[in-house]
């Protein structure tokens, strides 16, 4: 069946918000952090390398402090774009200036159940039905976990892989994999998916989110599974997630500096142990609600979502941008729309290389289907807004116009025959019914899921492989779960 | 030879090209052809078949009117070559135009494209026209239904002294009176005493089958 080719943000422009002064005072407000307040390693490798490698290292309180001169030196290699693999080889990703490739956002835990409207835990089969609608999405250029598969247990991260393999061709990146042992079986199975531990390194099918903890502290489970993929050449993407007042200054610019300096401390660490290994730069702050301390992802305030892509830049580093993600728990509210309407543009226009996060309700934790149908649209308003405007002899038409004379109408033109198809496109909220009134797009994007469902049935691995991943998935359930 | 020109009729009207529908129309006459046998054979089962495509989704609107102006353009060379009481069928006659102070010309001509293609025979009087000018052509051309556009607020008041003027001129009972225009509606249709509204030029066929009695 044809599917929709990926479609990115695609755009010739940028817009720099930040000016180079800002820039530097918040490059260098890192530095400062990093080198004077250090940045707390709970983890015994790391600490070794760090202190290899001349950070000063306090075996006590695991705090490093890393000297500016080692930060440059050991971010030299990294890579500022590369190629993220997928296991249909149309859909890899190279990144590269003035393309903005989306996924769906993550990791959700609650689901609306299609079937009974009852609200629930994520199950595998959520990850797998929500994989197989990405595969079909051209607003989705690779996939990431949209809901955790919670009746696996601790192996979660790799099943909730597994399903996607099954039901999704596109680069895959985790949001849940961590711990050594779990990355290592992880890095197993995208060998055997792609043949050969080489193979993973040219393209590689997988990648990792590396959640930090704000302020300053890094996960010792995330850190030790980051530099498992790290070593097998795997792209990871470094997230710091501060909020304004409580984990972080109630100030935009000190809320930046504390999750740039976390990014950039596991950023070093990487290149210090395998120099070279593909790293993201992302920080998506939030707010905390002064009365109770509740984190708040939406204000009025969208400036989360240009920043920290610049930031980024700054550094030379590739960009996850954050986008989507409403507050709202209703699947389509005005507040819903409204919150995230401007997202993709931004962050787009920022020039972030990867994005997340459509289809979310309720901070990045709700899981209605059909919402990634209507989020899509908000999507593709921004796209078509990014699209160049062609300018030549044909779209200008001066021969037409002088045809038609004035007072006259194009309708008779063949020029019109041959452009009107294509010169308007309609979205998911203006789709018609039968007699030409706009429908209830929550109704329509019901029958979309509806229809990818039933028609979309993405190649799953070979057999061998698929045996294989089972092996290694029953290796695993045997070993993590059993030591729980 | 008579065949091959019907159908070369037809496809000019499918494939809306103008120029070629004049071409073989012209080629018909040389041959002797006879002109209502051209129309019912060539351009009548080519409009249709684009009415059927447009129905179906496969035809955009530009299909459909540059077809019916393929058709139209053909039917200028042909019908003044009917001879003695020959007259092609159409399902009504229907005179056209935009009411007095108002320029605006397209939606009324897209109202008579599309019912041209529908199988109606339109006069199209053009903008600027005093409710006389529409009695006289209505008399004149024995239509049945009159349609008379307004894109105005200020201009659609003439739509109901149209309706007046057919009333003094004692014709109120012989014709239909079709009204259409942006600020238009089907209450205010219904206030002044018209028989049909239509929003846009595909629901005015609608309307104008309607007002005819004839099947839609």
């Amino acid at each position: 069946m044809d599917r929709p080719p990926i479609e990115p943000l695609r755009t010739s422009r940028k817009l720099s918000f930040l000016d180079d002064r800002q820039l530097d005072d918040l490059q260098e407000s890192t530095l400062q952090i990093l080198e004077t307040t250090g940045i707390q390693f709970p983890s015994e490798k790391a600490l070794k390398i760090f202190a290899e490698h001349g950070a000063i290292v306090d075996q006590k309180s695991q705090i490093v402090k890393i000297p500016r001169e080692l930060v440059f030196k050991a971010m030299a290699p990294l890579p500022r774009y590369f190629k993220l693999g997928a296991r249909n080889p149309e859909f890899d990703l190279d990144l590269q200036e003035g393309v903005s490739y989306f996924t769906n956002d993550g990791c959700g835990h609650n689901v609306i159940d299609s079937l009974t409207g009852e609200m629930r835990a994520s199950r595998k089969s959520d990850v797998g039905m929500m994989a197989r609608i990405n595969d079909y999405l051209s607003s989705m250029s690779f996939c990431w976990t949209m809901v955790s598969a919670q009746d696996c247990g601790v192996t979660s991260p790799l099943h909730e892989m597994d399903i996607t393999w099954k039901n999704n061709t596109k680069h895959y990146q985790s949001v849940t994999m961590m711990g050594e042992e779990l990355c290592r079986y992880g890095v197993e199975m995208a060998t055997v998916l792609r043949g050969s531990s080489q193979e993973v390194r040219l393209r590689p099918p997988i990648s990792l989110i590396v959640c930090t903890i704000a302020p300053l502290v890094q996960d010792k489970e995330a850190i030790e599974g980051a530099l498992v993929l790290g070593e097998a050449g795997i792209p990871i993407v470094v997230m710091s997630m501060p909020t304004l007042g409580t984990t972080a200054p109630a100030t935009f610019a000190g809320a930046l500096a504390v999750g740039d300096a976390e990014v950039i401390s596991v950023a070093v660490l990487t290149q210090l142990a395998n120099p070279g290994t593909p790293v993201f730069h992302s920080l998506l702050h939030a707010w905390a609600d002064p009365r109770t301390a509740a984190y708040v992802g939406y204000p009025l305030d969208s400036r989360a979502r240009y920043a920290p892509v610049e930031m980024a830049h700054h550094w030379g580093m590739p960009s996850l941008g954050g986008a989507f993600g409403t507050e709202s728990a209703e699947l389509d509210s005005w507040q819903s729309a409204a919150e995230v309407a401007t997202d993709p543009l931004l962050v787009a226009l920022a020039g972030a290389e990867i994005v997340t996060g459509i289809g979310l309700r309720d901070t990045y934790t709700l899981l209605y289907p059909e919402a990634i149908i209507l989020d899509d649209d908000l999507y593709h308003q921004a796209r078509y807004s990014l699209l160049d405007i062609e300018v030549n002899p044909e779209t200008l038409a001066v021969d037409v116009i002088h045809a038609v004379q004035p007072g006259g109408h194009f309708l008779s033109q063949k020029h019109t025959r041959n452009h009107m198809r294509t010169a308007m496109v309609r979205g998911v909220i203006h789709q018609l019914d039968e007699q030409g009134k706009y429908r209830n797009p929550v109704e329509y994007a019901r029958e979309k899921v509806k229809w990818i469902l039933d028609n979309h049935h993405p190649e799953p691995p070979p057999e061998d492989v698929q045996k294989e991943l089972n092996r290694i998935l029953a290796a695993a359930d045997q070993e993590l779960k059993g030591s729980v | 030879m008579s065949e091959e020109l019907y159908s070369k009729l037809m496809g000019a009207v499918i494939d809306g090209e103008p120029e070629d529908a004049v071409q073989y129309a012209k080629d018909a006459l040389e041959a002797k052809l006879d002109p209502l046998t051209c129309i019912n054979k060539g351009l009548m089962p080519g409009i249709q078949k684009v009415g059927e495509l447009f129905s179906t989704g496969e035809y955009f609107l530009p299909e459909l009117i540059i077809g019916a102006d393929a058709m139209k353009a053909a039917l200028d060379v042909l019908e003044p070559a009917l001879v003695g009481g020959q007259e092609r069928e159409v399902v009504g006659r229907v005179v056209l135009g935009t009411v007095e102070g108002d320029l605006h010309e397209i939606g009324k001509t897209l109202v008579g494209t599309m019912l041209t293609a529908n199988g109606f025979k339109v006069t199209d009087i053009g903008v600027d026209q005093s409710p006389e000018a529409f009695v006289k052509a209505i008399q004149e051309h024995r239509a049945d239904i009159v349609g008379a556009s307004a894109l105005l607020t200020t201009t659609m008041l003439q739509q109901k002294k149209l309706i007046e003027a057919l009333v003094s001129a004692g014709i109120r009972d012989q014709v239909k009176v079709m009204i259409g225009g942006a600020p238009v509606t089907d209450r205010y249709a219904k206030e002044i005493g018209a028989d049909g509204y239509a929003e846009d030029a595909i629901s005015a066929v609608d309307i104008a089958y309607r007002l005819m009695d004839a099947p839609v």
